[in-house]
């Protein structure tokens, strides 16, 4: 235990552990899971630390808006904890925050692609305030151009501008969004890698753990992706992969590229978790990719829990509790689509990140595709 | 004091004619909080209603067209005004931009188009650089037979990452220059390869060179043609740009001006339409500070007599959208900030930042009891409340707690007899940890169940505020918990001590009936407060969930008693570490010469600095942790005036 460590991180760690208090508990998740509609869904939410955020008329209250609204939540503690985290862990979480800007950057240049008004876009977007290179303000006139180059110019004053000018030629080319926000998401999780590895000592062993893990499952996801869905030639795949990780190695990326065993190569490196035997079919594959991420964003869940147990001075604890919101926002999503179509429960429940729920509900996704 | 500020329900009857005054003197107040619309009734989807949304989208649109201009001619927005501007119509504010942007647009068009051609340009020229003392004429290059050559830039990131790609590929990837993040490359294999050297190539985002056929010759010949063409371009932008600031300094006020109220009549349209509306009234509703009400009324008498208010209580089934303004005293308010960081106490619950002041700096002081350290902290609390260290300012705000943290460690000190780690100078008044280790564990554990029942009792006085019977009496945090835990104590304290005044019995008794209310709370609390279904899911479900959550309070009820023995510990702690600083300068000077006490001075700053700041985030930990969780769960919503122009942050 360094002095340096607890006089770091003392204050982010006393604010972690009480924002790890108010995350939903297994018996809400289980009450939101039976809730019979969307508006029994609200109600259960207006109970948990999401209600202040959905305080809006309720006829503005749409599915859509709803998932916005509960996004600010993410937001605030974001913008908290990075407020709170000093140099050089505060590096890191502002990078993992910009993986809502960049999120944001990709769902403008969609919007713009499909025409679609400002009104259709802001509220797919991340509420964002501080800590940004990309106002609302920006957003705004990039959706407002209507026109994919001079929104491109619009962002000349953030860090993405070189990436999407360089990826602009593409697009010119290939009038299709594919380059430029591959592009965006190489650039970002290369600068993620960056700040990890600025890390030292603990910092640098539990951002490893925690947001390197999260590096993995994107690398290896997005190359069995390219490879299934995609069907990209090897020297695509290499090229659109990252050659680090921290459990993941380049030499399992280029196996996946060069047409081995899909099941055989995630086994070899997470042998605990669950793998479709499926996965390297066309038709089969695509259902069984879906178990297979399921299974490995869970094993994410499962490595930020575990970042809280032991020494607690260190970046792994704030960035850890920040991903598993983004898990427990993204499963809240889930549910607000599910119960505003009405499905059963037996169709979503196993699609749920941040936990397997309730006694008899399916863990795993049905067979179909999930895309 | 223990309670948010009173909030007083303001509805108000304003004729059309006046509404524009009368909002604008509810903003000009800073006292209004406008309430979500669609609850006094009146017609929603009036005429008049759509008007005004139409006039809040205009300024919408006129606020991003004054931006635009702003940006183009490089203008700031400034400071808001001192004074509120008032409304102004949208086709006035209109006409002024409509001829602000035809002055601005044809020269910041032309600086565009310049800047445009100026970067494809050097573009160009960087491409071809590289290459410049190839005697080959560029026709050449773009017409290979057998030999498949690819020129272009890419980003340097992605180099290493192609070159792995093309390992199996018979080719030679060459790199001329690097610049910036920007590499450019020429990729040779043959013709055979040509379509997947191509696809590689794109996949790493490497970006042919596209010179214009017009560029023709060897590339010196191209270059030179390329750098005039260069230099004329800057020269055309420089004039631009000069037009630009020409024009920026003779509009810079008129647009910030501009800018400022249409940006305030936006806000001011946008309250205007969220209210509800009868045929000639609009019927406005929000918050106050019940205190504040004859202001408001003042205020809004200035501006007309004709408006009806009427003044009413908040009702309980509004407490989750009544907003919580924290009315602290000035010696409580910097720990409001601790509070705030946990969440915003609901309006009907009680505000916990004065117990939060009290137990946290008990908490504080019996962990880090020594008088001198405790007049150090009482000393840097001072200076940061004092804002004259100008490092430290931006912690002022946490002066206050700094201090009486500072001033309970001193109180301590005295119980203990330690000032700065001497334990001889001062007779203890009550104990000394370190020698006395088992008393004050046990006293800590004793201060821990009492700070734990005062929790509770927040959560049953929060339960008889909010008038929820069942709550406060069957929770498990109320007062069948609170019989529990004093009984389960009482049992515990009677295995071990033997003789107490009360027998085992009836506290047997005792425990056993709370922890049934405990056990089967919900359905208790369900038929109290007549809600229905009393059990939900099946009754199977609902008697083994029961079952565990009793066991769950009790292992809670267990570790947060525990928790408080850290408490003792980092008393004890503090001693110890105080007799280490002196055992370190008997070594370094046993004579007591001056390294004993440059020794004994850098010592006492590392145990005033590390351990002080453990025990401030040990105590933060057991305030948020073990002590609110028992009573508050946030959720309320922060009061904010409604107001035209940001007058900064609370």
């Amino acid at each position: 235990m360094s002095m340096r460590d607890v006089s770091a991180y003392s204050l982010v760690h006393a604010t972690v552990r009480a924002l790890y208090s108010t995350m939903l508990a297994p018996e809400t998740w289980n009450t939101l899971v039976q809730a019979q509609d969307f508006d029994a869904l609200l109600n259960v939410l207006s109970k948990t630390v999401y209600s202040p955020y959905l305080q809006i008329e309720r006829q503005e209250l749409t599915p859509r808006r709803a998932v916005y609204q509960i996004r600010w939540h993410l937001a605030d503690v974001c913008e908290k904890l990075i407020r709170l985290t000093p140099e050089p862990g505060h590096q890191l979480l502002l990078q993992l925050w910009r993986t809502y800007e960049v999120d944001n950057l990709k769902a403008t240049l969609r919007g713009i692609e499909t025409g679609a008004s400002w009104d259709q876009v802001r509220h797919l977007l991340y509420p964002m305030t501080r800590y940004i290179a990309l106002t609302t303000a920006d957003i705004e006139k990039m959706v407002r151009s209507g026109d994919m180059e001079r929104a491109i110019e619009l962002t000349r004053h953030t860090p993405y501008y070189e990436t999407l000018v360089h990826a602009l030629e593409r697009y010119r080319a290939e009038r299709n969004l594919f380059p430029l926000e591959v592009a965006l998401d190489m650039n970002y999780r290369r600068g993620v890698w960056q700040s990890v590895n600025q890390l030292t000592d603990t910092d640098h062993e539990q951002a490893l753990r925690v947001v390197g893990t999260v590096l993995d499952v994107n690398n290896l996801l997005w190359a069995i992706r390219y490879r299934v869905y995609h069907h990209l030639s090897e020297q695509e795949v290499i090229n659109y992969t990252l050659p680090f990780g921290y459990q993941v190695r380049d030499r399992d990326i280029r196996a996946i590229a060069a047409g081995a065993d899909i099941a055989q190569v995630v086994r070899g490196v997470y042998p605990d978790v669950e793998v479709s035997p499926l996965i390297s079919g066309a038709e089969e594959g695509e259902s069984g990719l879906a178990a297979l991420e399921l299974s490995l964003q869970r094993h994410v869940v499962k490595m930020c829990h575990a970042a809280f147990i032991g020494y607690p001075f260190h970046v792994g604890i704030p960035a850890a509790y920040l991903l598993l919101n983004e898990h427990e926002i993204r499963d809240l999503t889930v549910l607000i689509e599910a119960k505003s179509s009405h499905l059963l429960m037996e169709m979503f429940a196993s699609m749920l990140e941040i936990q397997p729920v309730g006694a008899g509900l399916p863990t795993t996704p049905p067979q179909t595709d999930q895309r | 004091m223990f309670r948010p500020q009173a909030m007083s329900k303001i509805e108000l009857a304003v004729p059309e004619r006046d509404v524009v005054p009368v909002t604008e003197a509810l903003a000009d107040s800073g006292l209004f909080h406008p309430a979500l619309a669609g609850r006094l009734g009146g017609e929603r989807a009036s005429r008049q209603a759509e008007d005004w949304h139409e006039r809040a989208v205009a300024f919408a649109a006129l606020e991003r067209r004054i931006l635009a201009v702003m940006e183009a001619l490089g203008v700031d927005e400034g400071p808001p005004p001192a004074e509120t501007p008032h409304l102004v119509e949208p086709e006035t504010a209109q006409m002024d931009i409509e001829r602000l942007e035809r002055e601005a647009r044809a020269p910041v068009q032309e600086l565009e188009e310049g800047q445009r051609r100026l970067t494809q340009l050097q573009r160009y020229l960087s491409q071809l650089k590289p290459i410049a003392g190839l005697e080959v004429d560029l026709d050449t290059l773009r017409s290979l037979r057998y030999t498949f050559a690819l020129p272009g830039t890419m980003p340097i990131a992605n180099l290493e990452r192609f070159q792995t790609s093309l390992e199996l590929i018979p080719s030679a990837l060459v790199t001329l220059r690097r610049e910036d993040h920007l590499a450019t490359v020429v990729l040779f294999g043959t013709q055979r390869d040509a379509d997947i050297l191509s696809r590689a190539a794109r996949s790493a985002y490497l970006n042919p060179l596209e010179l214009p056929e017009t560029y023709r010759g060897t590339p010196a010949e191209a270059i030179t043609a390329l750098e005039s063409g260069i230099e004329r371009t800057r020269q055309y932008v420089a004039e631009c740009r000069s037009s630009i600031d020409y024009l920026r300094q003779a509009h810079v006020q008129r647009l910030r001006h501009l800018l400022w109220r249409v940006r305030a009549s936006r806000t001011l349209v946008e309250t205007i339409a969220r209210y509800d509306r009868l045929r000639y009234t609009y019927l406005a509703a929000g918050w106050v500070p019940a205190s504040q009400v004859p202001t408001l009324k003042q205020k809004i008498e200035q501006v007309s007599d004709k408006v009806l208010l009427e003044v009413s209580m908040p009702r309980r089934q509004e407490d989750g959208h009544i907003p919580v303004a924290l009315g602290n005293p000035p010696i409580v308010r910097a720990f409001q900030g601790l509070v705030t960081n946990y969440g915003y106490p609901r309006y009907g619950e009680m505000d916990p930042t004065p117990v939060l002041a009290l137990t946290f700096s008990l908490v504080f002081g019996i962990m880090f009891g020594d008088v001198g350290h405790g007049l150090v902290l009482a000393l840097l609390g001072l200076a940061l409340v004092s804002r004259k260290v100008r490092a430290l300012r931006g912690l002022s705000g946490m002066g206050a707690v700094v201090i009486a943290c500072g001033i309970t460690a001193m109180i301590f000190g005295f119980l203990y007899g330690s000032v700065f780690g001497f334990e001889e100078v001062l007779k203890p008044l009550w104990i000394r940890p370190i020698e006395d280790v088992m008393d004050i564990l046990l006293t800590t554990v004793a201060i821990g169940i009492g700070l734990l029942s005062l929790g509770m009792v927040c959560n049953i006085v929060n339960a008889a505020l909010a008038r929820r019977w069942g709550h406060l009496v069957f929770d498990h945090n109320g007062l069948a918990g609170l019989i529990f835990y004093w009984s389960l104590i009482g049992l515990a304290a009677s295995a071990f001590m033997g003789d107490l005044p009360i027998s085992p019995i009836p506290l047997a008794a005792l425990a056993a009936v709370s922890g049934l209310a405990v056990t089967f709370a919900e359905l208790l609390e369900h038929l109290v407060e007549g809600r229905r279904p009393l059990v939900e899911g099946g009754l199977g479900t609902y008697l083994m969930q029961a079952l565990f959550e009793l066991f769950e309070t009790i292992i809670g009820l267990l570790s947060n008693t525990l928790s408080y023995v850290r408490m003792g510990a980092f008393a004890v702690a503090h001693g110890a570490l105080s007799m280490v600083v002196f055992i370190m300068a008997e070594s370094v000077s046993p004579a007591h010469g001056v390294g004993y006490w440059i020794v004994l001075m850098l010592g006492n700053l590392l145990v005033i600095g590390f351990e002080g700041l453990i025990v401030g985030i040990q105590t933060l930990r057991l305030e948020y942790y073990e002590f609110f969780s028992k009573f508050f769960s946030g959720g309320g919503v922060r009061y904010r005036p409604l107001t035209l122009i940001p007058r900064g942050e609370e």
